[in-house]
């Protein structure tokens, strides 16, 4: 039976009995295997799309961070990326890049004071189109529990952000979930919240 | 000192009278005001012209090598009816836990704001006994502090930080400019009278 | 308590901290110096921190250290809380051995209350203080390495953190940030199965340990970088006011959890300062790297001989009653009522209860004015002091190793700005 493109290629098929096998294993016959390869219908050997589908699906699983860590999130930002348990290079992103001109995501995390809301801005304007913006933590979302005089009260004072990852600190999971969340919304099409910002104002 | 304080910060040691009397004894009746003793702490009140004066015969005579912290504090409203907080233009946002004071403390000072400076024996201790003592002194609005930087180095940030947080002047120090807030903030955010600031919360003021 | 001879500290050598004993000015003409600017965003910054460095070719001839980038304002914050929900502002200071911070809090609270706490509560809080000591060293022995270039450590320090949050995470719920000490003692006992986790973490982390070592202890480029470099002599680091690891990297035993005793639970368990004499980069990792093996050391003990009782004082003016009891006793509702609207009232006065954190003595001035709240929370936060020597520490050296100081340094910009 043909296997469909989404399938995997390896899913083990019925194993005759009739092999010699150590208990335990699978035996796939070397008849079935690559049968979708040597199929004839084009439908299972080639993936048509367009430009801009590619274009998304590659921007959206290759997002390098910006190494931009403030405060206690910037923790499990860094164990989000360097930790074997919560391995972020599954999402393309491993790429920690300390300047803003090669990177695509800046990931604010932790509060960000009235005193750290210009870099923050001029790093952000250095950043090149495409570029996203994750608020982590509830201190970049909206200031957290600090409601007072020296926080900003939200990153996207300064900044527009694409996507709020709740938390104090969220778990490098939930960074993960946002960035997930990030690529459905880049491969589905939407505008960066920066490009929406342009076409605003 | 009871258990409890000896469990909780040995390192104030037993309390050094001594040191207190050996400094009266050297300089004067009046170099100190008036001694505080609260929880096996003790804090020596000085008038502003004995200040360096006691810090460097402590330095130099008692061996308190350590400088531990200078700390500003603002008693503006102090003896006040609303707890914990003056009042003034800014919003407080914590109006569910608005409550007043059922005891009035007793003033802590005779002016606004008390600077003290906290020092420790670290290095020049014997028996392993670590001392800890504390100094004051008043100052109200305006009135400036001599540094204690060229006494003990280690009281620059310090300083500094009660400058930009409360707006003492510190008389002789070498770099007295805003350490925490940005340069041309206005105001000293700790103080009293400067508001919490932030963003008022939708639906606080509904019941 | 041995006696200790009597050392002196030699104050006449007041030369090298003038003019501004925390900021280094060039003292040389030359018209071709650089000044450069390290942050506030930066890989190698522990936060964000703003090093201004004039550079004469590669050499450093002047540092300037700029904070306050992530100050948010916590102390004016806390005043408008009541104590006890003023805990969850506290670890977010020095957000790397968090427990610390909430445990100097309470403890400074309970002084002024003159509150028992009962055994079984500190020993836990000694428990959950050394993992948090574990952690923060973790976090510094990882970065501090990628400062130096050598990345792989941070993989293995990054992996090793995440066993101790599951410890964390298994008895106080969260990973970070647990808000599990409270005013009295601990919010919750330890679930069954805390002791075996944290026993199989305890044997996981000595053979990590040992990697550790392996890999940096004899390594030549590690050693060539680090040995004798950002020396730090024990009169200079008493006069800029260090204390912690980095004090006791340069042979002075002070350690809080022995001074005079120790405070809590490390009075019963009983502690011996980790000291090198060398007091260069060196010193200061392995320092740090001994003190984790010493608390590993500690926890063990703790657990073996952890006392049974309530974790909690019974004080119901302070602590709130368990639930069971508010279906039964009046009293208890009252008591949970006040406690949750209005909050237990402090005794007017001014305390000043320090601990030894990762970073060393971390301590609240904690000025009541016996209402509710707290009139004025001050943190005696160990960065901030020890940021203040690290300018000095940079006279002469490259670039490379300015960043090799800092490391060893190990500012927590949370700690400095508060």
């Amino acid at each position: 039976m043909a296997l469909r493109p989404d399938e995997p290629h390896d899913r083990p098929v019925a194993a005759q009995a009739s092999l010699a096998a150590p208990s335990g294993t699978v035996v796939i016959p070397p008849a079935q295997v690559r049968r979708s390869l040597r199929s004839t219908d084009l439908d299972q050997v080639v993936m048509t799309t367009s430009i801009e589908k590619i274009f998304k699906m590659a921007t959206a699983n290759s997002m390098w961070p910006f190494g931009f860590g403030l405060a206690c999130c910037a923790m499990e930002m860094i164990a989000m990326i360097s930790s074997a348990r919560y391995d972020v290079a599954r999402f393309g992103s491993e790429v920690v890049r300390a300047t803003p001109r090669q990177s695509d995501l800046m990931i604010v995390s932790g509060r960000v004071s009235h005193k750290m809301a210009e870099p923050i801005r001029q790093l952000y304007e250095q950043m090149l189109e495409p570029k996203y913006v994750m608020a982590m933590g509830a201190c970049s979302s909206t200031g957290g529990m600090f409601s007072n005089y020296a926080v900003l009260q939200g990153v996207d004072k300064i900044v527009p952000v694409d996507v709020y990852v709740p938390g104090c600190p969220p778990r490098p999971e939930a960074v993960m979930e946002g960035l997930m969340v990030l690529q459905e919304r880049i491969k589905s099409g939407i505008p960066s919240a920066s490009q929406q910002q342009e076409t605003q104002s | 000192m009871s258990d409890v304080l000896q469990i909780n910060s040995p390192t104030w040691g037993a309390l050094d009278t001594d040191a207190a009397d050996r400094i009266q004894a050297a300089l004067g009746a009046d170099a100190i005001e008036r001694r505080v003793e609260f929880r096996g702490e003790l804090t020596l009140d000085l008038p502003i012209d004995r200040y360096i004066e006691v810090c460097t015969f402590l330095r130099d005579e008692e061996q308190y090598d350590l400088l531990s912290d200078v700390t500003v504090v603002d008693y503006l409203g102090y003896t006040g009816e609303v707890a914990g907080y003056w009042g003034g233009d800014g919003r407080d946002i914590n109006r569910d836990s608005h409550s007043g004071k059922r005891i009035i403390p007793d003033p802590a000072g005779p002016k606004r704001f008390g600077v003290s400076a906290t020092f420790a024996k670290v290095m020049t201790v014997t028996d392993g006994n670590h001392r800890r003592l504390r100094v004051r002194v008043w100052v109200d609005e305006g009135e400036s502090v001599p540094s204690l930087v060229p006494v003990y180095p280690s009281a620059d940030f310090h300083e500094r930080e009660g400058f930009d947080m409360m707006g003492i002047d510190f008389a002789g120090h070498p770099n007295l400019r805003r350490i925490i807030m940005p340069e041309d903030w206005g105001g000293h955010p700790q103080r009293k009278d400067y508001p919490v600031g932030g963003e008022p919360v939708q639906f606080s003021d509904e019941v | 308590m041995a006696a200790t001879e009597k050392k002196t500290v030699v104050w006449p050598q007041q030369d090298i901290l003038q003019p501004v004993p925390s900021e280094l000015w060039p003292s040389s003409d030359n018209p071709d110096l650089l000044e450069i600017n390290l942050g506030p965003n930066h890989p190698s910054t522990h936060g964000v921190l703003r090093v201004v460095t004039t550079l004469d070719g590669e050499v450093v001839v002047g540092v300037k250290c700029e904070v306050g980038y992530v100050h948010t304002g916590i102390e004016k914050n806390i005043e408008q809380k009541t104590y006890w929900k003023a805990i969850p502002y506290v670890p977010r200071m020095d957000y790397l051995s968090f427990f610390s911070g909430e445990t100097a809090f309470c403890m400074a609270t309970e002084k002024a209350l003159e509150l028992e706490v009962p055994r079984r509560a500190e020993w836990i809080r000694v428990i959950f203080q050394e993992l948090a000591r574990l952690h923060s060293h973790l976090v510094f022995l990882g970065t501090g390495s990628v400062d130096l270039g050598g990345i792989a450590l941070l993989f293995y320090c990054f992996r090793a953190r995440d066993e101790v949050l599951d410890l964390f995470e298994m008895a106080c719920g969260a990973r970070m940030h647990p808000r599990y000490c409270q005013v009295g003692g601990v919010a919750e006992d330890l679930p069954k199965g805390f002791e075996k986790r944290c026993r199989e973490v305890i044997s996981f982390m000595r053979d990590q340990i040992d990697q550790y070592y392996e890999l940096i202890g004899a390594n030549p480029i590690w050693l060539a970088r680090t040995v004798g470099v950002g020396v730090m002599s024990p009169d200079f680091a008493i006069k800029m006011g260090m204390t912690g690891p980095n004090l006791r990297a340069s042979g002075v035993p002070y350690d809080l959890r022995s001074a005079n005793g120790g405070y809590g639970g490390y009075r019963e368990l009983g502690y011996t300062p980790v000291t090198k004499e060398t007091g260069d980069v060196d010193a200061r990792f392995r320092v740090r790297i001994d003190e984790m093996s010493a608390s590993l050391d500690l926890i063990e003990k703790a657990l073996d001989g952890l006392p049974e009782g309530p974790v909690i004082t019974d004080d119901r003016k302070v602590a709130l009653p368990p639930r069971h009891e508010l279906h039964t006793s009046m009293e208890s509702l009252i008591h949970h009522f006040k406690l949750v609207t209005e909050g237990f009232e402090v005794p007017a006065g001014e305390v000043y209860a320090p601990i030894e954190s990762a970073r060393g003595e971390f301590g609240f001035h904690l000025i009541s004015d016996g209402s509710a709240k707290p009139w004025r929370v001050r943190l005696h936060g160990p960065a901030f002091v020890l940021l203040q020597s690290f300018a000095k520490l940079c006279e002469g050296v490259y670039l490379a190793d300015l960043i090799a100081i800092l490391a060893s340094i190990d500012p927590v910009l949370g700690d400095v700005d508060r």
